[in-house]
């Protein structure tokens, strides 16, 4: 369980990202984060694993205030959560089984991890991880010579290696082909209801968030105007979520 | 020398370039800047004093006080500055009227005979013109960076008061003794000088003569006028004093600049009478970057005492040396392979070692992965600083001073070679890995991974291949450098070809030329080969 406090993010620049974002994420919950692009849904994520470090407020996993955290005791937060990138993040030139494995780095002393000696339990966890996703015949294979949407299924079956307790994915579809929406969407459901952790996911397109979220969280302008279940967002409200989206024409 | 020729090639120059539709107006403008730089900057004319050494070769500008003609030049030379906005018509006559006055000016001077004149040193000048330099580089390098600005401009201008300072204090003087009163104008001086000059020289004649006698030189009469000094060079005394003996019939260097700019001048000047089309945009910027190179390829001819004149004389010596190393004599080829591997393994040693040194340091040299702390940022520059300083001593340099340190031989070219490379290697690898693609450095950390798995996993299989290539150019490059290696006594084939050279074997030598060649080819093949299988 994840419980958000007053969150906030400003830029450098002055760019406020985030304002006051207050919400809780139980285990196992499957939310989709909708809004304009430019509204903070991706500082959120980004806040939530600390890729961002957020200006104010505090994110309290487990009783620590993850907001805080530095150094190794970092590190040992974000194995616990996986990210998925919209332009997949992988390591071109190494093979699926090594990019999967750099998934389970957080596990390991800087020694083991430099030389690689991953243990006999963590590559069987990788080759499953690798067949879920269905990518089986190309654990050898080096990840340029894939297409976009076995990337991303690469990247998934990374994120799933390190056992997170959420995963959080920016956008995971919007460099693919939409007819692949289902795959990946269907995978990361698939890995919530078996493993009961908490998915949260960048959609732009609303009528997939209605279909695999139970949640839906929407930001405007950095703020949180929506939190609640699906069958209660109507036409009134996702009007008000998309207002401001002519001006930006 | 009939320097006219000048201005007929600057003719046929600017028809030429009429005929294929170049811009004359461009040309107006490259010869009016050109003269104007010239006016300011190159030596004109000859003055010479007792020693080679106080030999002074003044400009048009600083003849001007003698010779107020030449104001006309520079004045002429404005003209078609301002009018090549108008019409191709007042372009091109003030072009032509330049161009005449020019001429003439130089016509008038060169009629003049010898001539006595005094120096009158600018003091202060060249010493504010080096202080601005200096203070303008320092607040043009802070200029782009906000919060450092006023900081750079205090310092620019400290260093600049300062080195004006140092120049005009005693120990500039001694140091750069050219700096003080580098810009001289010349004046004239009063009649009276000019018959004491005279006296004097006749009265120490006896005593020259007799001299002259003792050493078998013919003996020399009494002079009526200064120009009778001209081959004898004034008296130490009266040069000391400043005063310089000017003549006008022996041109420097900078003079064929105004007989050339003057036939550019008629020549674009009456093409575009006939042609007034022959103009196009930026004529004015495009004008004045021709001149800017030409002013700077002028005095580095001079400077370099280029001449095709010793090319030609030297021929025979060329062809001599040809006929001598032809037919190869393949006495040497033992000597030559056994020596071409030694160059070969100097070079595969010298980059080998410097890619392993090279390697950790370009990590601690990349800026993306030193920004962490304060520690690490020292580290930054430290060892970014090693590298700049390394790269600017050359191998050869460095290669002289192991020689002298660890003996004749390979060794001492290896180490040469090992540490000039580590700052060439560094330097590109830390680019390489600076503009790595930061997706899967952020995908690592996401995951948890620690700073140094990070580069392991994410940074290094990135640049792996870069670097090998980099590695594989170096040592093409390095393979060049260790044939020179040889001829500062670090062994190899360099070696035996100053040998052969030294001793006049000049056939043995040209096997030692084939060699290189045949494996300079194959190396750069092969190398460029594997860098492209490496991509």
């Amino acid at each position: 369980m994840i419980e958000v406090k007053n969150l906030g993010k400003t830029f450098d620049d002055g760019t406020v990202a985030l304002k006051d974002v207050n919400l809780t994420i139980p285990d196992g919950d499957f939310i989709a984060v909708i809004g304009l692009s430019g509204a903070g849904k991706s500082t959120f994520l980004r806040c939530l694993n600390r890729l961002e470090n957020p200006s104010t407020g505090e994110i309290i996993v487990d009783g620590v205030d993850v907001a805080k955290l530095r150094g190794r005791a970092l590190q040992r937060y974000r194995r616990t959560a996986g990210f998925i990138f919209q332009q997949f993040n992988l390591v071109d030139r190494l093979t699926v089984m090594e990019n999967v494995l750099t998934g389970r780095l957080g596990y390991y002393s800087t020694i083991q991890g430099v030389l690689g000696l991953y243990s006999e339990r963590d590559e069987i966890l990788a080759r499953d991880y690798i067949r879920m996703v269905g990518l089986d015949e190309k654990e050898n294979t080096r990840v340029d010579s894939l297409s976009g949407g076995q990337q991303q299924r690469v990247a998934i079956a990374r994120a799933m290696t390190q056992e997170p307790k959420l995963i959080l994915a920016d956008e995971p579809m919007a460099s693919l082909d939409p007819r692949l929406s289902d795959v990946i969407l269907g995978l990361l459901k698939d890995y919530n209801e078996k493993n009961n952790v908490a998915v949260l996911v960048n959609i732009h397109v609303i009528e997939l968030a209605k279909r695999y979220a139970k949640r839906i969280l929407a930001f405007n302008k950095g703020e949180l105007v929506f939190d609640g279940p699906v069958d209660i967002l109507d036409d009134a409200l996702e009007e008000e979520i998309y207002s401001g989206s002519l001006e930006m024409l | 020398m009939n320097m006219y020729i000048y201005t007929v090639v600057g003719i046929i120059i600017a028809v030429l370039s009429a005929l294929s539709r170049n811009s004359m107006r461009r040309l107006i403008v490259a010869a009016s800047a050109s003269l104007i730089i010239a006016f300011l900057a190159f030596p004109f004319t000859t003055s010479l004093g007792a020693l080679s050494r106080q030999t002074v070769m003044p400009t048009l500008a600083a003849i001007s006080a003698i010779f107020p003609l030449f104001i006309f030049v520079l004045l002429a030379a404005l003209v078609p500055l301002f009018t090549n906005r108008l019409n191709a018509r007042p372009s091109a006559i003030s072009a032509i009227i330049a161009g005449l006055v020019t001429l003439i000016s130089m016509a008038l001077w060169s009629g003049q005979s010898s001539k006595l004149v005094k120096l009158a040193p600018l003091y202060g000048l060249m010493e504010a013109i080096t202080g601005l330099i200096i203070a303008g580089l320092i607040v043009l390098i802070g200029w782009n960076r906000k919060n450092l600005r006023y900081l750079f401009l205090v310092l620019g201008l400290a260093a600049g008061i300062t080195s004006f300072w140092w120049l005009s204090s005693s120990l500039g003087e001694k140091y750069l003794p050219n700096v003080k009163g580098y810009y001289k104008v010349i004046t004239n001086v009063p009649s009276d000088t000019e018959e004491r000059i005279i006296k004097d020289f006749n009265e120490s004649l006896e005593a020259l003569n007799k001299q002259r006698k003792s050493i078998g030189l013919n003996l020399l009469e009494p002079i009526q006028n200064i120009t009778g000094l001209g081959g004898q060079k004034l008296p130490r005394a009266a040069a000391d004093e400043g005063l310089r003996l000017l003549e006008p019939k022996r041109l420097g260097y900078g003079s064929l600049v105004y007989f050339l700019m003057a036939g550019l001048l008629i020549g674009s000047g009456g093409m575009l009478l006939l042609k007034p089309k022959l103009r196009s945009e930026s004529d004015g910027i495009g004008g004045l970057m021709i001149a800017l190179l030409f002013s700077a390829l002028v005095p580095a001819f001079a400077a370099t005492d280029f001449s095709i004149q010793r090319i030609i004389k030297g021929w025979p010596f060329l062809q001599n040396f040809l006929d001598r190393s032809w037919p190869p004599n393949l006495d040497a080829l033992q000597q030559v392979a056994s020596q071409m591997l030694v160059t070969i393994e100097i070079a595969f040693l010298g980059t080998f070692l410097a890619a392993i040194f090279a390697l950790p340091l370009s990590f601690l040299a990349s800026r993306n992965l030193t920004q962490g702390n304060r520690f690490m940022r020292a580290i930054f520059i430290f060892t970014r600083s090693f590298f700049n300083v390394d790269r600017g001593i050359d191998t050869l340099i460095l290669a002289l001073v192991f020689v002298a340190a660890v003996g004749l031989g390979p060794f001492a070219g290896i180490l040469a070679m090992a540490i000039h490379s580590i700052a060439d290697l560094g330097k590109v690898f830390s680019e390489s890995i600076e503009n790595v693609d930061k997706g899967p450095i952020e995908a690592l950390e996401a995951a948890g991974a620690s700073g140094t798995n990070v580069v392991r996993w994410a940074i290094f299989p990135q640049v792996a291949p870069l670097l090998a290539s980099w590695v594989l150019y170096r040592f093409e490059i390095n393979f060049r450098v260790s044939i020179v290696l040889g001829l500062v006594g670090a062994g190899g084939i360099g070696f035996v070809i100053s040998e052969k050279m030294a001793s006049g074997q000049y056939d043995q030598m040209i096997v030692a030329i084939l060699a290189i060649i045949l494996v300079v080819n194959i190396i750069d093949f092969t190398s460029s080969w594997l860098r492209g299988k490496l991509m």
